[in-house]
């Protein structure tokens, strides 16, 4: 019995001691440094990744274009006097937020395929972000399994019994959990929830989730 | 129907009409275009200006300078051609015609 009580004793201090690192984690962040339209940035390394797969979205955007890449140097000058203006003696380094806001000014491709004069253009689809998360919704206990079946495209319950199995192994499968748990984000929005498929988000597949989750709540209702 | 595309659908024509008609009155750079746009309401978002901008340029209606800027690298300033003048000459006579029918329908 007291084996037990030590043995999670150890692994919750565990758990403490990885929850501090990834706090730590999230304060020091690791920055970059970027040539944005001949103007030179200090960047988080996450605020870098979303601006790059902003940019590449765009490109695929105007690759029909006839002179993209002229175009995406002329957006590229613009982010980076958004940037700039963002920037001031105590605050010298481009966040996410600052990234965020950038994109919210010049629009995603879909808000610009929205306003876009030719309407004859072909559907794009940007490259899907394939991420792993807790899935909230189809959840046992944290819904870490079930996250893990949708980032795989496997069934939860094989992820579940693979945990379980490991778990009567000297606990580490609860370990493992424990991690994971701290580690993996929720699924709160629905394009989380569509990152977590690892399909593209757009407005086509948002509305379809939408749609999807509309009929799942009728059904429950029976109406 | 959807009231917010029709919306668009209306705003998306005169938006050429438009880059034209701000830089008829002085060159300007894109930051300065997007300023007017934007208080007229126009646009959005200011992503869907630059593909104009350059289709517009390649249809030689604009032509473009590099310009030295005090606050940075140098900015392309933008202005009307020739052609871009007789272009948006004509496009103001469609304007006020179309204007003028509107009224006319709604006035009845």
């Amino acid at each position: 019995m007291s084996c037990i009580v030590v043995l999670f004793l150890y692994i919750f201090a565990l758990s403490c001691y990885l929850y501090n690192i990834v706090v730590i984690f999230e304060i020091m962040k690791i920055t970059l440094s970027i040539n944005l339209g001949s103007w030179s940035f200090n960047i988080d390394e996450d605020a870098y990744s979303e601006l790059k797969r902003y940019l590449k979205n765009l490109e695929i955007h105007f690759a029909t274009e006839e002179s993209s890449s002229e175009i995406l140097s002329d957006i590229e000058s613009r982010i980076a006097e958004i940037f700039r203006s963002k920037l001031t003696a105590y605050k010298q380094v481009i966040t996410m937020e600052d990234v965020r806001f950038a994109i919210s000014v010049l629009g995603t491709p879909e808000d610009l395929s929205n306003e876009e004069t030719t309407s004859t253009r072909e559907k794009f689809t940007s490259p899907g972000y394939h991420r792993m998360y807790r899935d909230p919704e189809h959840r046992i206990i944290g819904g870490v399994c079930a996250g893990m079946g949708a980032y795989w495209n496997a069934e939860p319950w094989l992820v579940r019994i693979i945990f379980f199995i490991l778990a009567m192994m000297g606990g580490l499968g609860i370990l493992i959990y424990l991690i994971l748990y701290i580690v993996l984000p929720e699924a709160k929005t629905t394009a989380q929830k569509i990152e977590m498929k690892g399909e593209p988000v757009n407005i086509h597949n948002i509305t379809e989730a939408v749609k999807n989750e509309f009929n799942s709540v009728r059904k429950n209702m029976n109406l | 129907m959807d009231l917010e595309n029709t919306k668009a659908q209306m705003r998306k024509g005169i938006l050429e009409y438009c880059i034209l008609s701000v830089l008829s009155r002085s060159s300007c750079y894109a930051s300065d275009i997007i300023k007017e746009l934007k208080e007229a309401k126009v646009i959005v978002v200011e992503g869907t200006l630059y593909p104009l901008l350059t289709r517009q340029k390649n249809a030689g209606l604009l032509s473009y300078r590099w310009e030295e800027s005090q606050q940075g690298p140098p900015r392309k300033y933008y202005e009307l051609t020739k052609e871009g003048r007789d272009y948006l000459a004509d496009l103001d006579n469609s304007w006020n015609e179309l204007v003028e029918s509107v009224n006319l329908i709604r006035t009845r």
